[in-house]
């Protein structure tokens, strides 16, 4: 149908599927490549050659690849690198664990349906400077709610914010917390993609609920699964405001993550270096989540 | 194999009631199709005897076990979906198989009962394809598959055909009968399609707004329709109707008034019409015979030569459109006058209510 009207308009050549994918003249994409190149094209390429330069906001000097040399001598960098991924790990598991299960959980026919999903979606409106605020006040060893809570089960609760080898896993759990709303809603789309008929014929095959959920919805929302890996490890592994707003990278440099150690050389007035650590961590975040793009999508050829 | 009792079933949607009281007995090894127009319940009824929807109010008996309450897996049946609901993520074989995995029936017991039913339906070289690789018909095949390999009491088939073209629905339906031959299984079979109705079933149960309205052997369905409905649903072309008012009695017959019609008589209960009802005449298109002096005269508007048969459109003298259908070679010519007769035992009459005539004879007599 398609291959036919389109080579009655155009050609009698034969066509092939990408000459004839798109419907639109081809100037309609040029206001959105005029928008995608002033607002990240211009930055991407601009902040690369900044990154090569001593730079002091109004003038630079070029200096090669000594930023680069200096940045990775940088003490704390490997422990910044460390936290950057086992925060992006945390939070990407929990929030697919958490998300799906209460996909499924508000797919389901339960009652109030409609509001609990507001409910779950709503931290996900909330600024993550205000969230990172109000946690950090309910995660106060003595007089923070969450410890206030445990002391009357009989539980002593641990200096959330404070113990240098708990506070990166605290926040993580605060970005869950934030996060969890946005993984679900995108589990809900995708299990509410799953026809109905695929539960219908699995329930007279004889499955259980909990098999329905590991043969139909598990492998049928594969696409929302990698669309929730992908974002929420790319949003772990940028991730700046929570950890600045609720540690600053503290207790010393116990919950410093890449991007708070970039920033620190910012205030510190080295543009250059930080320039050249913002690429690094592009680097790092494009060889870590194209190959992880590649593999989840690998064989999602056969729907 | 088992037999069926559906007992006074009931289903409502809130305060919506769709299937309206239902009684039916099914027996051993039947082959029963549900047939009625869009909407009117023949799904619901079937998800009810497949245990995907509740039933309101009634009973529902598989062999002896009353069933309103059990699990799908428990009611021995296997149902095909109109969509066919193959598992886009599994191969062929797993699809077929996976009733049988989720039974944990050991892998060699499986392996050959899937194999046995791809034989059966002609589909060991698509085994390890996937449902997006198939053709509708192959999917259907896949879908028939898994239904077999469970070895239900009970096969139910939502509508399964209607996704495939004129050719392959007509191949695909005979070999559905020869399939109920094979296995002689009791087989519950949905559809919209009267021909498919006609052409499968021992039994047909016509539908209409959650109701039963006629119930029986097709050929009885097509002789005998109980009502309007299942006279206007049953047959194609459909039968003629037109309404008439019964005029004088003479002896045991009573004439019937009405423009083109004037000619015709019926022979007729005594105790039920009398002159001036209202009724309604039906005649198949197939039951009208060109005869010069035949009582039904009327002016051709349109004249369908299909070779072995002709379809003449012809309007009665009060305008209404009638279709006969002829011998292919009938010199019948547009725009010219043409008359039918018809024999008396192929007139139908149905009364105010819409119940046909002599149904309600019979049902005094005891005889048609
Ligand atoms: N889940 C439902 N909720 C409300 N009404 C429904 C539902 N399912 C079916 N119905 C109604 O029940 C009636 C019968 O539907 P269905 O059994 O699917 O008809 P059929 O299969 O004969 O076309 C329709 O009027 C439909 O609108
Ligand atoms: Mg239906």
């Amino acid at each position: 149908m398609m291959a036919m009207s389109s080579s009655a308009t155009a050609s009698n050549a034969p066509l092939t599927k990408r000459q004839r994918t798109s419907p639109y003249p081809t100037w309609f994409f040029l206001p959105a490549a005029i928008i995608y190149g002033v607002l990240f094209l211009f930055p991407t390429f601009s902040s690369i050659y900044f990154s090569l330069t001593r730079w002091t906001l109004f003038d630079s000097t070029f200096i090669g690849l000594d930023n680069f040399a200096q940045f990775f001598r940088e003490p704390f960098l490997i422990q910044g690198v460390i936290n950057t991924i086992i925060f992006a790990l945390v939070t990407c598991t929990l929030k697919v664990v958490f998300g799906l299960g209460l996909a499924v959980l508000l797919t389901s026919d339960i009652r109030m349906r409609a509001l609990l999903r507001s409910i779950v979606f709503f931290p996900v409106l909330v600024s993550a400077v205000g969230v990172g605020i109000a946690f950090t006040a309910m995660m106060h060893p003595t007089r923070g709610i969450i410890n206030i809570a445990l002391d009357l089960v009989g539980i002593s609760g641990p200096g959330w914010l404070t113990n240098p080898a708990l506070a990166i896993y605290s926040v993580a759990l605060v970005e869950v917390w934030r996060g969890v709303g946005l993984a679900t809603v995108i589990f809900i789309a995708g299990i509410m993609s799953i026809p109905q008929d695929y539960y219908e014929a699995a329930r007279i095959d004889g499955a259980s609920a909990w098999e329905r959920f590991c043969y139909i919805t598990l492998p049928l929302s594969r696409p929302a699964t990698v669309t929730v890996i992908i974002l929420s490890f790319i949003h772990g592994l940028r991730n700046f405001e929570l950890v600045w707003a609720m540690t600053r990278g503290g207790p010393g440099f116990a919950s410093d993550v890449l991007a708070s150690v970039i920033y620190k050389q910012y205030q510190a007035g080295f543009y250059g270096l930080s320039t050249a650590g913002n690429v690094v961590l592009f680097v790092l975040i494009a060889l870590m989540a194209i190959p992880l793009y590649i593999y989840l999508n690998r064989r999602e050829g056969h729907q | 194999m088992a037999d069926l009792a559906l007992k006074s079933i009931h289903k409502s949607y809130g305060s919506v009631e769709v299937i309206k009281g239902i009684d039916l007995d099914i027996g051993h090894g039947e082959f029963v199709v549900f047939v009625g127009p869009s909407g009117c319940g023949k799904s619901t009824l079937l998800r009810m005897i497949a245990g995907l929807e509740e039933i309101t109010s009634g009973e529902l008996y598989i062999g002896e076990k009353l069933c309103n309450n059990m699990e799908p897996r428990d009611r021995g049946i296997a149902m095909v979906f109109q969509s066919y609901a193959l598992y886009p993520h599994m191969s062929v074989y797993d699809n077929v198989g996976f009733g049988l995995k989720l039974a944990k029936a050991p892998k060699e017991e499986r392996d050959r009962k899937i194999r046995e039913a791809a034989r059966i339906l002609q589909m060991e070289h698509l085994l390890e394809r996937r449902p997006s690789q198939l053709s509708g018909g192959q999917r259907q095949r896949v879908a028939i598959g898994r239904a077999i390999v469970r070895e239900p009491e009970v096969f139910l088939f939502d509508e399964p055909l209607s996704n495939l073209d004129a050719a392959l629905r007509v191949d695909m339906r005979m070999e559905l009968s020869k399939l109920h031959q094979q296995l002689g299984a009791t087989m519950i079979y949905v559809t919209h399609d009267q021909v498919e109705a006609m052409t499968l079933a021992d039994k047909i149960v016509v539908l209409n707004n959650g109701e039963v309205q006629q119930t029986g052997a097709p050929i009885d369905l097509y002789k005998n329709p109980a009502n309007l409905f299942v006279a206007g649903f049953i047959g194609s072309p459909k039968m003629n109707l037109s309404p008439v008012i019964a005029g004088e009695v003479s002896g045991s017959r009573i004439a019937l008034g009405g423009e083109g019609l004037e000619q015709l008589s019926y022979a007729f209960d005594g105790h039920r019409q009398k002159p001036g009802d209202r009724l309604t005449l039906g005649i198949r298109p197939h039951a009208l015979k060109i005869s010069e002096t035949g009582p039904v005269k009327g002016k051709v508007d349109l004249v369908e030569r299909l070779g072995n048969e002709t379809i003449i459109n012809f309007r009665l003298g009060n305008g209404e459109q009638w279709l006969a259908v002829v011998d292919g070679d009938a010199p019948i010519g547009r725009g010219g006058a043409v008359a039918f007769s018809v024999a008396e035992s192929d007139i139908m009459l149905f009364d105010e209510n819409g119940e046909n005539v002599r149904c309600l004879v019979s049902a005094v007599d005891g005889e048609i």
